[in-house]
């Protein structure tokens, strides 16, 4: 369903019967804002719409529907509540309204195409960009960010089509995204992602980088027209590049970055930096000078760069000739500017202009200079911002707007930056790279969020669904070592048997043996919702719980443990329950011991508790102990190996780890031990090796994927990244044999 | 240990005892700088546990650096540093995400890397 249904009534919101877009809240919230006028409606069921249709929109339509009829409820107020928080908004339709949107819509297709902007020959060309649309637009944005500050869910608003090109709404996109992890810092990731898509689908941006419609004709008109414009400014110059361009672009040119300042300055020349500042300084602060918007501009340079840098990851040649970028590129070097929303090419003249305007000392720059080291993005941020409110009062276009927004944001921006800068160990490492991932984290998050909070995450495909005895099939592929395999079959028993404790316990055991303790403790927690006292789930948790070092939560299960236990739970005093003390719990255990020596069991959470407080050495007798009455137990000698390896034994580790793979070859856990034992000496190129063939056995050991890629760096296998990234094991087995 | 609360804890004294192996030695080797990492429960900047990590002298102890400043100092959530130094979170996110605060020199901070953390052995 279209905004423009949404907005008018369409047949896919009318609630059946009902001719009145009225009974649908957003279509009532629109009427209420525009008149209810039909000819108004007419007019906008011609307005072409190049937005493809989005679910989200429906989503939130259905949710404004049942919170309406919700009374009582936090939201049960949609109208006013998009009245709270797009009160900005509100005024802002309400100042055309007279005129009508289709009048604004004419508006839009009236103005000059963008090429001509990008003309630098051409004079410059009238304001054109503070149309009612993008008042709108701001407003909106305001909205976004004030219901930042109050936390406040935000609509979806339906908005009258705003001419919104491509480029700018993937900035958008991109921008609101990552602003809106900052506003929401404290807020969980689907707040957040329902926030950014209340916004996004609103402003009838896809939230998919990827879902990209064609590219719409007047954007080839433009690059048609950019081809003839062309010529003049050869793009890719880069001697004028601004220093925001400079500093990103340095780190994509260095991989090595370990002394980025000296090279820095040996790609500038001697001393050159605090120059090479000053002189961007001095272009980036005659902005200010040339217009009251000011740091608008230096922010919509920002804007630009970010946005012709995204673009520039982009392998689609047609894209990387783009003009378009081009454009881009240059407005981010500051070599084209914006000022009064013209377009001009920026002249030599700035220099000029910033001396005479900044005769004296003071400047940035100097404060710059003075300071020998600097301090971090903060005291510069602060600076900015100084200076961004002295011309507060600018003018009420958009690009001002829409920066000035941005304002609020361009700390964590140039942290960025800094972030690259600092953090960039390799080439490959850029921020690009960085922020794809961390697009994919915001994918996987919510799986993730689920897996960490303790919910059992299924697996999709799952081929023993319907299979007539799946806890049978999957005690037989564990005992086989069939890891991976038996969770699926064990998976089936517990979707066929949510209470059968014992298919829930084998399931949590396989997956630590896996070595995923996310799903582990996942699995265990619902195998003791079944069982409570079933003192094998109560072990398991407590040693999963030691893993993830959670303490609390370790030695309450252990505790549990002595509790249920039939011949220890006497030891246990009922009023120790809720607040546990280590010391008291050890002590109970000693007892438990010195009761029967010959119970390995009792040697076992001995050791795994003195793994708690980290007395290795105790740890380690322990588990000795535990091993001479049970030598078979493939578990014990990896937890040996494990204590071991914490109290930096590595040599004696893999000595246990290799018994506990000599007894079960198949054991993920102690393959990927066997690899940290290596990294941990700093044998990087063995840790590889074990890490590939635990990835082998389970490549879903998200842990092990981490690891690799530490080694990888480390052993300066860089070459190898990719694969990593990738989870390409085939070619990582090539590799690193074992 | 009943005092303790923060899985970092965890971390540090790991690192205080793999510090004093081989490869540990090989590190303040490779580094030589001083690191104070802040770790709080919650939320940055409340409640606070100050560690130092010295990797000039191999060292690791709790408390705030006495020995002048620290060449960077970082401040983390509980959480976020376990996820960063076991390799789960790379630190230009955490950065990004605001789950990591910097202070003090470029390149001093630019050598913090999940590399110089051991990795804790699974039972």
């Amino acid at each position: 369903m279209s905004m423009r249904e949404l907005v008018t009534g369409g047949a896919a919101c009318a609630v059946p019967g009902s001719s009145s877009s009225s009974s649908n809240p957003l279509g009532a919230l629109a009427n209420a804002l525009i008149g209810s006028s039909s000819k108004t409606q007419e007019r906008l069921r011609e307005i072409p719409n190049a937005a493809a249709p989005t679910s989200d929109t429906q989503f939130y339509s259905q949710v404004d529907d049942s919170v309406a009829a919700l009374p009582g409820s936090e939201l049960d107020r949609p109208f006013l509540h998009s009245n709270a928080q797009g009160s900005d908004f509100i005024r802002g339709l309400r100042s055309f309204d007279d005129n009508g949107l289709a009048d604004a819509w004419e508006e839009i297709q009236r103005q000059p195409h963008l090429d001509h902007l990008y003309d630098p020959a051409a004079a410059p060309i009238q304001p054109t960009l503070d149309g009612p649309p993008q008042r709108v637009l701001s407003s909106f944005l305001h909205s976004f960010v004030d219901s930042s500050r109050s936390g406040i869910p935000l609509h979806p608003t339906p908005l009258p089509l705003l001419g919104l090109s491509q480029g700018d709404k993937q900035c958008i996109r991109d921008r609101s995204s990552i602003m809106a992890r900052h506003f929401f810092a404290d807020k969980s990731e689907d707040f957040i992602n329902a926030q950014v898509n209340a916004l996004l689908s609103s402003l009838e941006i896809e939230n998919d980088v990827r879902a990209r419609g064609p590219v719409p004709g007047r954007f080839r008109e433009l690059e048609d027209y950019w081809n003839e414009s062309q010529g003049i400014l050869k793009p890719g110059a880069r001697s004028a590049d601004g220093w925001v361009t400079e500093f990103s672009q340095y780190t994509a040119q260095h991989g090595d970055t370990n002394a980025w300042v000296r090279s820095f300055e040996q790609q500038h020349g001697a001393s050159s930096w605090a120059s090479e500042f000053e002189q961007e300084q001095a272009q980036l602060t005659s902005i200010d000078h040339l217009n009251g918007g000011d740091v608008a501009n230096l922010a919509a340079i920002e804007q630009t760069r970010m946005l012709a840098h995204t673009l520039s990851q982009n392998d689609d040649p047609k894209f990387q000739n783009s003009k378009f970028l081009q454009f881009l590129s240059k407005m981010s070097r500051g070599e084209l500017i914006i000022d009064d929303n013209q377009v001009k090419p920026a002249s030599g003249s700035w220099a000029t202009e910033y001396q005479q305007q900044y005769n004296g000392g003071g400047t940035w720059a100097d404060e710059f200079v003075h300071n020998e080291v600097f301090r971090g993005p903060d005291q510069w941020v602060n600076e900015f911002a100084t200076e961004r409110e002295r011309h507060e009062q600018a003018d009420d276009q958009w690009v001002n707007e829409f920066s000035k927004l941005h304002v609020d944001d361009w700390v964590e921006e140039f942290g960025h930056q800094v972030g690259e800068g600092i953090l960039g160990d390799t080439s490959s490492d850029n921020w690009a790279n960085a922020y794809d991932e961390f697009l994919n984290e915001q994918v996987a998050a919510k799986q993730r969020s689920d897996a960490s909070s303790g919910v059992y995450v299924f697996s999709d495909m799952n081929p023993y669904v319907g299979h007539p005895n799946p806890l049978k099939e999957g005690q037989e592929l564990f005992r086989k070592g069939l890891l991976s395999e038996a969770v699926l079959a064990l998976e089936a028993e517990v979707m066929k048997n949510p209470e059968n404790a014992e298919g829930w316990r084998l399931l949590g055991i396989t997956h630590a043996e896996n070595d995923d303790d996310q799903q582990a403790i996942a699995a265990m927690m619902r195998a003791q919702e079944a069982d409570p006292t079933n003192l094998e789930v109560l072990l398991a948790l407590g040693v999963s719980h030691t893993n993830e070092l959670e303490q609390a939560a370790a030695l309450k299960y252990l505790y549990g443990w002595l509790q249920h236990h039939p011949k220890y739970g006497t030891l246990a005093p009922p009023e120790l329950g809720d607040s546990l003390y280590y010391a008291d719990v050890a002590r109970l255990f000693n007892e438990a011991a010195q009761m029967s020596p010959e119970d390995a069991d009792v040697h076992i959470v001995l050791g795994v508790l003195y793994n708690l407080s980290r007395e290795y050495d105790k740890a380690i007798a322990s588990f000795k102990t535990a091993l001479k009455l049970k030598p078979n137990d493939y578990s014990l000698w990896n937890k040996l190996g494990a204590t071991q390896a914490n109290s930096v034994q590595s040599a004696d580790a893999i000595l246990a780890y290799q018994q506990a793979l000599d007894l079960k070859p198949n054991y993920v856990r102690a393959w990927a031990n066997m690899g940290i034992s290596y990294a941990n000496q700093g044998l990087y190129e063995q840790s590889i090796r074990y890490y590939v063939r635990a990835l082998a056995m389970n490549p879903k050991a998200d842990n092990a994927w981490q690891y690799l890629r530490i080694s990888l760096s480390c052993a300066s296998r860089n070459d190898m990244l990719e694969p990593c990234d990738s989870r390409n094991l085939e070619l990582l087995q090539k590799e690193f044999p074992l | 240990m009943a005092s303790t609360e923060l899985k970092s804890d965890n971390m540090f004294e790991m690192m205080k005892v793999h510090l004093a192996s081989d490869a540990g030695k090989e590190l303040t080797k490779k580094i030589g700088l001083v690191y104070q990492i802040n770790i709080a429960p919650k939320k940055i900047g409340f409640d606070e546990v100050s560690y130092i990590v010295d990797l000039k002298k191999g060292e690791v102890t709790k408390g705030k650096y006495e020995g002048g400043k620290p060449d960077a100092t970082f401040s983390f959530k509980d959480d976020d540093f376990i996820k960063v130094a076991t390799g789960k979170m790379n630190p230009q996110i955490a950065f990004m995400r605001g789950a990591m605060k910097i202070k003090g020199s470029l390149s001093a901070a630019q050598k913090f890397t999940p590399d110089i953390f051991p990795k804790p052995a699974k039972m």
